[in-house]
């Protein structure tokens, strides 16, 4: 399929708003916004940090349950905007996986992610802060692209690619193929009509 | 992923189904989710599912007793096993009792994403296999692949293993359906040609100006259109086997012509002068009475005895009626493929159905009603109803249109006629306008009682 540039569907205001949850590093929230507004071409706000919902610590495991950070980014907020990506520095899991780097619902309104396991790389050595934030935005794109119900992708590097690992996540690219473009951008269109 | 999977993900816990079934929706898969043994039953029978993903800790119906369930009605359904209080022991017993996998919650994303990959990949093989073992068998059918448990199947496939050894001509005699060209497969596939062609000629379907022709070819210029020379279905069939189905169809005159290879082992093509050695073996087929056709003359007797070496014999499914559950069963599978559709069984009523009915038009007929209860199910499984249509043979020999043979129609006769008059045998035989002693002759000859009546 040849890649084409699709025009943005809309230019509304505040289409993306990126939460900081906690603590999360200037430079990771615009890099997000900037990545997420550059490549999907629709307006992103960058909202007030807001504290991770106490309810989703899970005791023995020292992590915070991702699915009810969604629901409280979607149930429990004022909605803003169409899609919400909560950003935290916290390690994240769900109640059956052993971590996440992050999380959405297939068509949801709201999508998490998790800084804490992009800064080394497999053998816990530190990695470079370009490759951190190369990390940072694919991850971002990825559980966005879920909200608008965009599946796993098996088409070259895509960013839509299942990472389970980190060298599943250094291995994509940080941007979609065309095929998952077109049907993201066949998604915007269809929510903003 | 290729084509949409349907996966279940049952879990008592609420949060595990709602986790599970969202991390696996990301595989563009549809995920349906069960809270008990008993709704994960339910929706089984409605759904085709890939794979289920069964919590071992449920109330009611526990994963190991859902897991040994599905293993028995829904085998092709793969099944991983979740549990929170992971031990040896419960991995243990999870694969001793069929499942595809064992998993221990919290799972590693990685490993999660691996087995749900090596198990697809897994049914994709199973899939592929199943596709290419029903292709291969359409183009070779070897012995063990045809169906067939009862005595009469049996007694013949053993009967094919010892004759395909030699080259002798082979004459196939069953009912139209019966599989006559399937069996020609088998023999050829088990013979020494096996690396040669089969060629099957129907006979009855090709027109008698153009059988010459086909089956000896011919040379350039032998009658207007030869434009260049053609070689025959004989020699196409060298080192092989020719099949010709429908032997009885075949013109006096071609008989002659064929009798002559047979005998010398050589021919000529049409318009052709130089002699063509004949290497193959021949195997007949006919649904007709050839000695009959012999006494009326429209078969030639020397021809009868040089392709009738060796006679087969398939019986007629109603003879055999310990086969068809096996090939109903058989082809809800192949048509369950072909067509898309998730059915996978046929439930006991139904089966008695299809055992209980006469198939006049034998194997072939039980395709076709297989095909079309498949094809208008709404279920997984086949009922009663998707063949009520058929009528229960009445003392077997009757089917809806009637007896097919003189001697079947006389014990349907008399039968119906003893019906009538109550089994009296003086107003039976007055109404059959024969004498008593005739009746009680036929009654004996044929075994008929009062018991008999349906």
């Amino acid at each position: 399929m040849k890649k084409k540039k699709e025009q943005p569907p809309s230019a509304n205001k505040g289409l993306i708003s990126v939460v900081p949850l906690g603590k999360v590093g200037p430079d990771v929230i615009r890099v997000v916004s900037d990545s997420l507004q550059g490549i999907l071409r629709v307006p992103v706000d960058v909202e007030e940090e807001t504290i991770i919902p106490q309810d989703a610590f899970m005791e023995g495991r020292n992590q915070y349950n991702a699915m009810t950070v969604i629901k409280f980014l979607a149930n429990d907020r004022p909605h803003k905007s169409l899609k919400v990506l909560g950003v935290t520095q916290k390690d994240l899991c769900n109640p059956i996986l052993t971590y996440v780097f992050g999380e959405a619902y297939m068509g949801g309104s709201a999508a998490v992610m998790s800084c804490h396991r992009l800064y080394t790389d497999q053998t816990g050595e530190p990695v470079s802060r370009e490759q951190f934030l190369d990390r940072v935005v694919k991850v971002a794109l990825h559980e966005i692209g879920h909200t608008f119900n965009i599946a796993h992708c098996h088409t070259d590097r895509c960013v839509m690619r299942a990472s389970n690992s980190l060298m599943d996540l250094d291995s994509k690219l940080n941007y979609l193929c065309p095929y998952c473009e077109l049907f993201l951008f066949d998604a915007l269109r269809a929510a903003l009509q | 992923m290729g084509r949409r999977h349907r996966l279940m993900v049952v879990d008592d816990e609420l949060i595990v189904r709602e986790s599970l079934a969202a991390w696996l929706e990301k595989e563009a898969a549809v995920v349906d989710k069960a809270e008990s043994g008993a709704h994960a039953l339910a929706l089984l029978e409605q759904h085709f599912y890939d794979i289920l993903f069964v919590d071992i800790k449920m109330p009611g119906m526990d994963g190991f007793a859902l897991l040994e369930k599905v293993k028995e009605n829904f085998p092709t359904t793969l099944v991983v096993i979740i549990t929170a209080y992971g031990t040896v022991e419960h991995a243990v017993q999870a694969m001793r009792l069929g499942a595809n996998d064992f998993l221990v919650k919290p799972f590693d994303p990685d490993g999660l994403g691996l087995m749900l990959a090596k198990l697809l990949e897994h049914k994709r093989l199973l899939e592929e296999a199943q596709y290419l073992r029903s292709e291969v068998n359409r183009c070779w059918a070897a012995p063990d692949e045809i169906i067939g448990v009862s005595a009469p199947m049996v007694e013949l496939f053993r009967t094919i293993q010892e004759v395909s050894a030699s080259d002798s001509s082979i004459l196939i005699l069953g009912e139209t359906g019966t599989g006559k060209e399937l069996i020609a497969r088998a023999i050829h596939a088990s013979s020494k040609r096996i690396g040669g062609p089969f060629v099957p000629i129907n006979c009855g379907a090709i027109p008698e100006s153009l059988i010459e022709s086909e089956i000896f070819g011919f040379e350039k210029g032998s009658f207007t259109g030869a434009i260049r020379p053609k070689k025959g279905l004989i020699e196409v069939a060298e080192g092989g086997t020719l099949f010709l189905d429908e032997v009885g169809e075949i013109s006096p005159k071609m008989q002659v012509d064929l009798l002559r290879i047979l005998q010398d082992r050589v021919f000529y093509r049409v318009g052709g002068v130089d002699p063509i050695r004949a290497d193959f073996r021949l195997i007949s087929a006919t649904h007709r009475d050839l000695n009959q056709a012999i006494v009326q003359g429209n078969f030639r007797q020397d021809f009868f005895y040089r392709i009738n070496v060796i006679t087969l014999r398939i019986p007629p499914l109603r003879e055999r009626r310990d086969d068809i559950p096996p090939l109903a069963e058989h082809f809800v599978r192949r048509f369950a493929r072909e067509t898309n559709r998730d059915v996978d069984a046929i439930d006991h009523r139904a089966m008695q159905i299809l055992v209980g009915y006469d198939w006049p038009g034998n194997i072939r007929e039980l395709e076709n009603v297989v095909e079309r209860a498949v094809v208008t199910a709404r279920k997984r499984v086949l009922t009663a109803e998707a063949f009520d249509y058929l009528q229960p043979a009445a003392g077997g020999v009757t089917d809806g249109r009637g007896p097919r043979s003189l001697h079947e129609a006389e014990i349907a006769h008399i039968r119906r006629v003893l019906d009538e008059e109550g089994w009296n045998i003086s107003h039976a035989a007055k109404v059959l306008e024969v004498d008593r002693t005739t009746l009680h002759k036929k009654l004996r000859k044929y075994d008929l009682h009062p018991s008999e009546k349906l």
